[in-house]
């Protein structure tokens, strides 16, 4: 009986290597990676990203997949560690053989595993900010969905001038995006006769009172927040305790709506937070909202959503499922005008009957420079009333 | 799939080395030392600026990257050496973490968080496969070297003494070693192979950041020398090839596990070396490879 049973998988994948391999490629579903942190300091966003993912796939196999195969997805815990991230990227590359890897987050995961894709000619889309990342040898291999720090930092500035601050402060942990955005928040408010100062703190601490009396000292009218959720929520508790009267200004990332029902409303009452944003009346963003089950998606969400949007579309106007077919075509699908699309599904329809399409999504209108940034952003201006995120005003 | 093997073997390599100083500092000389991240970070910044930034060739690099690890080695040892056990441990753990902060921080010396991309590697990268096959080569037989060295000087009376010290110093002292010295001896040569690691770790991967250096990688070395076996240098090689070989086969294990997600195929995979490690304590508290009796000489 075993024999049998072995004897006909012999045959079976005897005639399958004998079959054409045109038949084979159809049969094998291509495949996509996400390399996001499931674990480690990223862990409160990447398990989100890499569901959004794998549902926008089931949407765009329910309705035929691409190039006619279906998709499969790879998802993979980069640790929130370089080590283990270049560990796991290989794996993707080599065992899994994906097209693309989407959604490394912390800026040196990103750094460590770009020269792999490069080199393995796997397509890499990033959610990091740093600016050193668009600024590697990457020869288009790259693109990164997240405004680089430049102009995250100017709109900061400008948002503190504009909130009639004077005394600024800025605490973050020592991160590759830092010291750039301390540089590109300065200039604004150095305009308007203000001064902006940064205190650097250990993100791993439990407890940054020692911190948060340093900084109170040099009594400022505004703390600008630059960590992310663990960390703000350790610094908001003890900036409440120490009586702070003064504004917060956060990105939108740190203080979502995960940190603000993990902590009493009094704490949270009335910080501002900014975020990259799409435009109003976008699709995307609210497709996110549905997917994740939540009114306020974390941009990093939002991005992953449009990567994965944009390599699907870019593989079938290119024909071409590979690494090289993505690189080549993502931006025909980005930008340069046509139909306006803000999901794959509607895009692959539209590409199939032979239009143009134009990508705007979630995050943005998601058009690429040569060297991978995103040209164009709006933001997302908020602050927190009861508990809630309130919008302010989209600009 | 051959070029996924020869990556994890060059970096179970470089956890080998690592392993191999581990065993000597603490499965010999009986010197808990949790910092071994700070002296893999030293070895992995020393070589990488001298050879990116001085312009030094590669070879040089790995020898400077050595000094720098056992100078550093010295000093945290001669600046402990009252404390013992848990508090040796604690004090090394926060040199480990002293080391990542101030790379964190350095800017003008260390590239602060953002590290040293484009780390030279003394071997062309567009070999391909060829260069992932020298690589592995290369750091498996500087491992054999290291391996050889150390299975004879522990074995030698230095070996010998280091053990009396580990059992009990005072008695090691009365009976005339010099514990002091044979200390600070053991713990440079074993931080300087720990910055051998690291170095080699730069040149091969290309990029460093202080990032990488967390307590975690420490942790797993320990867990190498534990499962296999402290005090022998064979056992504690062996056992970082196995945690690799551990922490890979755990990823295609969850992807088999139905009804997983992805989240909780991570959170068990961290889990499953934790009861793996149980498990081994359990049947084989002294490691795959314990340490042998040596027969005093005649």
């Amino acid at each position: 009986m075993i024999i049998t049973t072995r004897r006909t998988a012999l045959f079976a994948g005897a005639s399958l290597l004998a079959a054409p391999g045109l038949v084979r490629a159809q049969g094998a579903p291509i495949r996509l990676g996400t390399l996001t942190p499931l674990t480690g300091a990223g862990g409160p966003y990447g398990p989100v990203m890499a569901n959004c993912v794998k549902s926008v796939v089931s949407d765009v196999n329910a309705a035929g997949g691409v190039l006619g195969r279906q998709v499969a997805v790879v998802s993979e815990d980069d640790q929130t560690n370089p080590e283990a991230g270049v560990r796991a990227a290989r794996k993707l590359i080599d065992v899994d053989r994906v097209a693309a890897i989407m959604g490394t987050w912390a800026s040196a995961v990103t750094t460590a595993v770009a020269p792999l894709c490069w080199e393995s000619k796997t397509f890499l889309a990033t959610v990091s900010g740093a600016d050193s990342i668009t600024a590697l040898p990457h020869s288009g291999w790259l693109i990164r969905t997240q405004p680089n720090t430049t102009l995250q930092g100017r709109k900061f500035g400008e948002y503190a001038v504009e909130l009639g601050a004077k005394k600024v402060f800025f605490m973050a942990p020592q991160t590759p995006f830092t010291q750039s955005q301390l540089a590109n928040m300065k200039p604004p408010i150095d305009r308007a006769g203000g001064s902006i100062e940064l205190l650097i703190y250990d993100a791993t601490k439990p407890s940054l009172r020692t911190e948060v009396d340093q900084v109170l000292r040099a009594r400022p009218d505004l703390i600008v927040l630059g960590g992310y959720t663990p960390d703000t929520t350790v610094l908001l508790r003890d900036i409440f305790r120490a009586g702070f009267r003064g504004k917060l200004l956060a990105y939108a990332y740190s203080v979502n709506q995960q940190m603000l029902s993990s902590l009493p409303n009094d704490v949270t009452e009335g910080i501002y937070t900014l975020a990259p944003s799409p435009a109003e009346g976008s699709g995307g963003f609210d497709r996110v909202k549905r997917i994740v089950g939540n009114d306020n998606p974390d941009p990093y969400t939002c991005q992953i959503y449009d990567q994965i949007n944009l390599i699907l579309m870019a593989m079938a106007v290119g024909n071409d499922a590979t690494g090289q077919g993505i690189r080549d075509n993502i931006r025909k699908v980005s930008q340069g005008g046509g139909d306006r699309v803000d999901n794959a599904v509607d895009g692959l329809r539209a590409i199939a009957a032979g239009k143009k399409v134009d990508y705007d999504g979630a995050s943005g209108p998601c058009d690429f420079t040569d060297a991978g940034d995103i040209t164009d952003c709006k933001f997302r201006y908020e602050q927190v009333r009861a508990g809630r995120q309130t919008l302010i005003r989209i600009a | 799939m051959v070029s996924y093997i020869v990556f994890l073997l060059v970096v179970a390599g470089i956890y080998a080395l690592l392993a191999q100083s581990l065993c000597l500092a603490w499965g010999v000389t009986g010197l808990v030392n949790l910092g071994l991240a700070g002296f893999f970070a030293i070895g992995a910044y020393a070589s990488a600026t001298l050879t990116k930034w001085g312009g030094a060739p590669v070879p040089v690099g790995l020898l400077a990257a050595m000094l720098a690890g056992a100078v550093a080695g010295f000093v945290v040892c001669v600046s402990t050496l009252r404390l013992r056990d848990d508090y040796l441990a604690i004090v090394t753990l926060g040199f480990a973490e002293a080391v990542r902060v101030v790379a964190s921080n350095e800017i003008w010396l260390t590239g602060g968080t953002d590290g040293i991309s484009g780390i030279p590697a003394g071997l062309p990268r567009d070999w391909g496969q060829g260069f992932h096959l020298a690589a592995l080569g290369i750091v498996t037989a500087i491992l054999g070297l290291v391996w050889l060295a150390l299975r004879r000087l522990v074995a030698s009376p230095w070996g010998r003494a280091l053990r009396a010290v580990r059992e009990d110093q005072i008695v090691a002292a009365v009976a005339g070693k010099r514990v002091t010295r044979l200390k600070a001896e053991a713990f440079a040569i074993a931080a300087a192979i720990a910055a051998l690691a690291g170095a080699l770790y730069g040149h091969y991967t290309s990029y460093i950041a202080p990032e990488i250096f967390q307590p975690l990688i420490t942790i797993y070395v320990f867990l190498a020398v534990t499962a296999g076996g402290n005090g022998r240098p064979t056992g504690a090689a062996i056992g970082a090839y196995l945690l690799i070989a551990f922490l890979e086969a755990t990823r295609f294990a969850a992807e088999v596990l139905p009804g997983v997600s992805a989240v909780q195929a991570a959170a068990l995979r961290e889990a499953s070396v934790g009861v793996a490690l149980i498990l081994l304590l359990r049947l084989r508290p002294r490691g795959l490879f314990p340490e042998l009796s040596q027969k005093a000489p005649a």
